[in-house]
């Protein structure tokens, strides 16, 4: 339906995105995953039209999009990060002019909006003015102002930044209804990799402008399948103890926070004697230890080195 | 298209602070301008002068008509019976008697304070700054101008008018003098197209109307008009701001999405700004004249002319909507937008008489300012109100015109064509 090849962009001579391949089939759900700056919002503007690739292609079922930008306009919605709301407008006069310049008109836009507000929960506070709502209020809203048209692909990038708990589970909640019941396809991005795991059937993940793995969830977390992930507390700590960690054989990456290590070693290392000798070497008494299954956290890690927030 | 003009409206009229701004802050400061302005000129409505005139008389009056007689046989070649009917005809005239009879009137006197000295003292005093001016009856002016006229030969004689230096009041007594000489002249040829002795001389009529002003033009009519003018200035300032704030909430990314043609958004963008234009400076003039009268007795042609030019402002002003919201798409940074946004409306209001009247202004700056929108409808408005004449604003009205589709050319060429990606 849409892909992109080897699509790139520069900003006075700084590449921000390089040789993005990805592709949606028709109602798929997938994912955007990247820490803040990983180029996600760019590539999502040049996939809806709205910047120009400075190269790579974009096609929309075999058209070039960059070309007949309407290809893709007049199929998706967008629900761009800021809140592109009129705020001195109400909720029903922002939807209803939305709506208009989607050419909808007279009943048929009246439906249109009543539906988009029942759908985010707006529908009650419908006459107040934008200004006036909670931050997640103007992000459902947000999303329902990219619904009027009824798009076949709706792309969001990060709609639930800085919202409530209430808010964010309504959002989760209305993107996979849109997507299991109305069969829209979705391309979702996210920092939060819990979203991303909810909602998605398949995952990009980005870095540093550039896609460093892609796949199905079972896909990405078998990259881990040749490890283990051990969390151990300790009562104290030194140097010298998570210097001879580091060292250990099969110690593949070490993480320290106050008195936790987490350690990701090799499959089969035989980790767990080693370390319950070395805390006996150097006094240090062992209070919790535990193996954990890897998550798409742990495969970032893997990946990046550092962690979706950092 | 009407869903971008109503957004535009709805957004424009719930921002309260703005709306007192260009709506309220007008009609305050022409009640403060015009009550601190009439204190300044000591008085209510008109700029008054006391005008000191000098007047010397070095003619005499008794031999006049001897001489035009003697004149009239021996230069002209006139019959003696001829002569005697024509000076019979002058003595009912006596220039000088007419002139004097002029300088008394009580519409002349509102303004000039006749001092009849000797010529070396008025000299004096004109130098001295204590007179505006003088003006010499040379001696054998009334025969030789009673003569150039009977005769149809060109006077010898003429009156002299001096002064120090020139100055709005010494202008304006000079303008006086010669009405009345024009006046004068009107007589003798009257006098001579229905042969002589039934016209009585009549005395020239003082005061403005002379000056040619059919209504006076008061300072609160000024201001008034300058203010919303200079406040219509700030409207397109606002409605460029508005724009700044869709662009930097991502609400114009929405818009272009929608794969309309984003030139419909210029379009709403400038038909917005004629109809907020049109509400308030008609909203301001209103509201002025219920509070302060500005527009007294005038006819209903007066309304249709004065709305017609406010319609004429609102279309220069959108296509300057225009300019600043093409502006505003290709500038990255729109609070330095806003600020250049500023500084023009401040220049043109500066320049326009928006701020002080523009007759304190220097000339060569006055001239400037008619360059200006707001400085060119203040000059159509005050001569439309002076003299309601349609023949008097057509060519200023063209240039608005002229000025509206410079505006727009220009906007709509420094539109990027944010449609396509970029």
């Amino acid at each position: 339906m849409l892909e992109t090849i080897n699509l790139s962009k520069s900003f006075k001579g700084k590449k921000v995105v390089q040789d993005i391949n990805l592709y949606l089939d028709n109602g798929e759900s997938v994912g955007l995953l990247g820490p803040n700056g990983a180029g996600k919002s760019t590539t999502i503007s040049m996939i809806s039209t709205l910047i120009k690739p400075t190269s790579g292609r974009i096609t929309m079922n075999g058209v070039n999009a960059i070309a007949k930008p309407g290809e893709i306009r007049s199929v998706s919605g967008v629900v761009p990060q800021e809140l592109a709301l009129y705020q001195e407008l109400s909720a029903y006069e922002n939807l209803k002019f939305f709506g208009s310049i989607y050419k909808l008109r007279g009943k048929e836009l009246d439906k249109a909006i009543q539906q988009a507000l029942e759908f985010v929960g707006l529908e009650n506070r419908k006459k107040d003015l934008v200004k006036t709502y909670s931050g997640g209020m103007k992000r459902r809203l947000n999303i329902a102002a990219a619904l009027l048209h009824r798009p076949k692909i709706l792309i969001l990038d990060e709609p639930t930044v800085g919202i409530d708990p209430q808010s964010r589970n309504h959002i989760l909640e209305a993107v996979r209804a849109l997507n299991q019941q109305d069969g829209t396809t979705i391309l979702y991005t996210s920092h939060y990799m819990e979203e991303v795991e909810q909602l998605c059937d398949r995952l990009y993940i980005m870095d540093h402008g550039k896609i460093i793995a892609a796949g199905t969830k079972d896909e990405l977390l078998s990259i881990l399948s040749t490890e283990d992930k051990i969390k151990v507390e300790v009562n104290k700590l030194d140097e010298a103890f998570v210097e001879q960690v580091k060292t250990m054989e099969g110690v593949r990456k070490l993480e320290v926070s106050e008195l936790q290590l987490k350690i990701i070693a090799a499959k089969g290392s035989s980790l767990i004697s080693k370390l319950v000798h070395l805390t006996e070497q150097h006094q240090i008494q062992l209070l919790n230890f535990h193996t954990e299954t890897p998550s798409l956290e742990d495969v970032f890690l893997h990946l990046t080195g550092r962690t979706l927030r950092d | 298209m009407r869903s971008f003009i109503k957004k535009d409206l709805l957004i424009f009229l719930r921002d309260w602070k703005e709306l007192l701004t260009v709506l309220l802050l007008p009609i305050v400061l022409v009640i403060v301008l015009n009550f601190a302005f009439a204190g300044l000129f000591d008085s209510d409505d008109e700029v008054s002068m006391d005008l000191q005139l000098a007047v010397v008389n070095q003619d005499d009056e008794t031999d006049a008509m001897e001489q035009l007689k003697e004149r009239l046989v021996s230069d002209a070649a006139f019959e003696e019976q001829e002569a005697n009917a024509i000076v019979e005809a002058a003595e009912e005239i006596q220039p000088v008697n007419l002139l004097s009879d002029y300088l008394e009137s009580d519409d002349v006197k509102e303004w000039v304070t006749i001092h009849h000295l000797e010529e070396k003292e008025a000299a004096e005093k004109v130098k001295a700054g204590d007179l505006d001016g003088m003006l010499i009856i040379p001696q054998g002016y009334a025969a030789d101008s009673l003569y150039a006229s009977f005769a149809d030969e060109p006077p010898t004689t003429s009156l002299i008018y001096k002064m120090e230096e020139e100055t709005t009041d010494s202008s304006a007594l000079q303008q006086f003098i010669q009405g009345f000489i024009e006046e004068l002249n009107y007589q003798f040829a009257l006098q001579e197209i229905t042969g002589g002795a039934e016209i009585a001389a009549a005395l020239p009529e003082g005061g403005l109307e002379d000056m040619g002003t059919a209504h006076e033009f008061t300072m609160t009519q000024y201001f008034t008009i300058a203010l919303g003018a200079l406040f219509a200035l700030f409207v397109v300032a606002t409605v460029a701001m508005k724009t700044g704030v869709e662009i930097r909430d991502q609400v114009f990314n929405r818009i272009l999405l929608a794969n309309i043609h984003p030139m419909r958004f210029l379009i709403g963008k400038m038909v917005s700004t004629i109809y907020l234009v049109v509400l308030q400076i008609v909203f301001v003039l209103l509201v002025s004249h219920f509070l302060l009268g500005v527009f007294p007795d005038r006819t209903i042609a007066f309304w249709g002319g004065i709305f017609a030019l406010i319609v004429l402002l609102a279309l220069v002003l959108s296509g300057l909507a225009a300019i600043y919201t093409a502006i505003l798409l290709r500038m990255n940074n729109v609070d330095a937008a806003n600020g250049v946004f500023m500084l023009a409306t401040l220049l043109f209001g500066t320049l326009g008489g928006g701020f002080v009247p523009i007759y304190m202004l220097p000339k060569w700056l006055q001239q400037i300012g008619e360059w200006t929108p707001n400085g060119l409808f203040l000059a159509i408005l005050t001569e439309w109100v002076q003299f309601e004449k349609l023949s008097s604003i057509v060519q200023p009205s063209l240039y608005m015109v002229g000025f509206f589709f410079l505006f727009t050319i220009i906007g709509v060429a420094l539109f990027p064509k944010r449609g396509k990606a970029q």
